[in-house]
């Protein structure tokens, strides 16, 4: 038993409840600035789990939590996306009628979720890191208790998540049945002698159902664009980034470090699923006027690029689902920012809504076209490197495995697909004609100082991927590829 | 004592009413209790194995029931509250009318 080694975890918990506390001797209009308090606490902890190091695996809680350095990664890249999260909330502070402190604490419960699941080395912790983390995000996604959209949005996500984690959980209980054990450690053994047992691989798919949910894979999206669309915009920045991270470092886990050999079997199936995201992420995405549900179709493609480096099932692969991630989490966040500072009175959120922005306030219209060039793909920003380098993986699978220049080529469909709509956005941005609104928008500084940091990691992740890249090869070392 | 396969067919079949309960219906409370359904079945599941298992005195299963009955719990609590609130809006817990998102 070791408790240091969660001791990030802790510390997250420990300023959660301090928050809380706060709250109860804050007088009513100091109330909002917590979430400064939050964000550098957040901060702090980023910046001591930079001082960690995970050179061997180190296990806790009878094997059940690992640290090793693809945990670590995790751990930072959720840190940093709670720490801009929380100050886009303060922003968004006036928008809430009440318990705004109580927005922060779960906002940093989640964050503490999502970091129990980079270290998940047992269905067990896998089960209750996931539902802290849905169990928040109801919460989180129906906060706006006055506006229709939020309840509705609350009421789906909770429908339908709660029939994926049933889904999860009868899983599980088939793949104890047959395995006796929920250790991904001792599994692995006996994973070879249990896997002609179609129970076993019954109790597996059931699980990468719920986990296919998280990550709003095809079949498993539905819920998505509805739920980014009606929550408020730093918990749909929250649900974008972190927990789609949260269920791929799971899905990575459960694949390649408890069943590799069953995984093995699996790449058509993963391959079918991953194509077909991609396709109905885009297409469906090239109507939608509310920009929130773009960005949720487009979140529905994404899931489905990073599919393809789960599909090439190579560290290649694995290390450019990492990379991605990394890209997409400065641009979406840069993206939501924009949107939560953009849309204050605005009802529907309508793409219109950021006609004329370039007048309004220069940073916030270059935030926002670099990210959707980012997201789009095109270089020299981020997103251009990730793309690159899962198809750059797929490709190499594809010498033993022809149907992957199939894939290769849903997936460069999608990309063109998807340079329509997002350079509709901005197209609406800086050539658009008729905008009713012109004037200034003033942007608070701790707002400044995240859109810059995101708009500067998307030109360094994009000109210098060198360093991110290797770290990502060190991380993916920790599974059984 | 009752053999293992009957314990395993009384779940799955737990889990099926509680899945068409949660498709079919269109209150959410009802869908809610049939999604509680579901979880027990795999809680039936987990213990069943766990008791039948060649070392029962390593608790896993009876640990993972416990964890999924807490869970259970507050997915129930979370559940009814914002259906309470949505019920103040719109005078219905009817899922068909809670649509006013599309495309």
């Amino acid at each position: 038993m070791n408790l240091s080694l969660s001791i990030l975890e802790f510390a997250v918990i420990g300023a959660g409840l301090a928050i809380l506390l706060a709250d109860l001797w804050t007088p009513v209009p100091q109330k909002r600035n917590l979430g400064y308090a939050a964000a550098a606490a957040v901060g702090l902890i980023f910046l001591a789990s930079m001082l960690m190091q995970a050179a061997a695996p180190a296990y806790a809680f009878e094997k059940m939590y690992v640290l090793d350095g693809l945990a670590l990664f995790f751990k930072r890249f959720f840190l940093f996306a709670a720490v801009i999260v929380l100050v886009m909330s303060v922003e968004f502070a006036d928008r809430i009628e009440a318990g705004i402190a109580e927005y922060y604490a779960l906002i940093m419960f989640a964050l503490a979720g999502m970091m129990f699941a980079a270290s998940a080395n047992d269905f067990i912790l896998v089960f209750v890191s996931l539902e802290l983390i849905t169990v928040t995000f109801y919460v989180l996604t129906s906060f706006q208790r006055g506006r229709l959209h939020s309840l509705e949005a609350g009421v789906k996500y909770l429908i339908l998540g709660a029939l994926a984690s049933a889904f999860l959980v009868y899983g599980i209980a088939l793949v104890f049945g047959v395995a006796n054990t929920t250790n991904f450690g001792e599994l692995m053994g006996s994973a070879r002698v249990a896997s002609a047992r179609p129970v076993f691989l019954l109790g597996l798919l059931l699980v990468l159902v719920g986990l296919g949910f998280k990550i709003a894979a095809f079949p498993f999206q539905i819920w998505a664009p509805d739920v980014y669309q009606g929550s408020p915009a730093p918990t749909t920045a929250f649900l974008a980034v972190g927990s789609k991270a949260a269920g791929f470092i799971l899905l990575l886990r459960v694949l390649f470090s408890a069943v590799p050999e069953i995984t093995v079997n699996w790449t058509k199936l993963l391959m079918v699923i991953a194509g077909m995201t991609i396709l109905y992420g885009n297409l469906c995405a090239i109507p939608q006027r509310n920009l929130k549900r773009l960005l949720g179709y487009s979140s529905i493609a994404h899931a489905g690029y990073m599919l393809l480096g789960v599909a090439a099932m190579n560290s290649a692969g694995s290390s450019a689902i990492l990379y991605y991630l990394g890209a997409y989490l400065f641009t979406v966040l840069a993206a939501f920012t924009v949107i939560c500072v953009v849309m204050r009175g605005v009802e529907g959120d309508d793409i219109s809504a950021v006609a004329g922005l370039h007048q309004r306030s220069p940073l916030l219209a270059a935030s926002l076209s670099l990210a959707m060039v980012s997201l789009a793909g095109i270089p020299p920003l981020a997103g251009f490197f990730g793309k690159f380098l899962l198809l750059k993986a797929v490709v190499e699978k594809g010498a033993t495995q022809p149907g992957c220049y199939w894939l290769i080529a849903v997936a460069i469909l999608g990309v063109v697909i998807s340079l329509y709509y997002y350079l509709g956005v901005v197209r609406a941005i800086y050539w658009s004609k008729g905008s009713a609104e012109l004037s200034d928008i003033k942007v608070s500084w701790p707002i400044q100082v995240s859109l810059y940091a995101c708009i500067a990691a998307m030109f360094y992740l994009g000109l210098f991927p060198d360093r991110l890249v290797n770290i990502a090869m060190e991380a993916v070392k920790a599974l059984k590829l | 004592m009752t053999p293992l396969h009957q314990y395993l067919f009384l779940s799955a079949l737990l889990f099926g009413v509680g899945l068409a309960g949660a498709l079919t219906r269109r209150n959410a409370i009802i869908v809610l209790i049939g999604i509680e359904l579901m979880l027990n079945a795999a809680n039936l599941n987990f213990i069943a194995f766990w008791r039948f298992s060649r070392h029962p005195e390593l608790a896993t299963g009876l640990m993972f029931v416990l964890f999924s009955i807490g869970i259970a719990a507050a997915e129930a609590a979370v559940g009814l509250a914002l259906i309470i609130a949505i019920y103040r809006h719109y005078r219905t817990a009817n899922l068909d009318q809670f649509d006013s998102m599309k495309g």
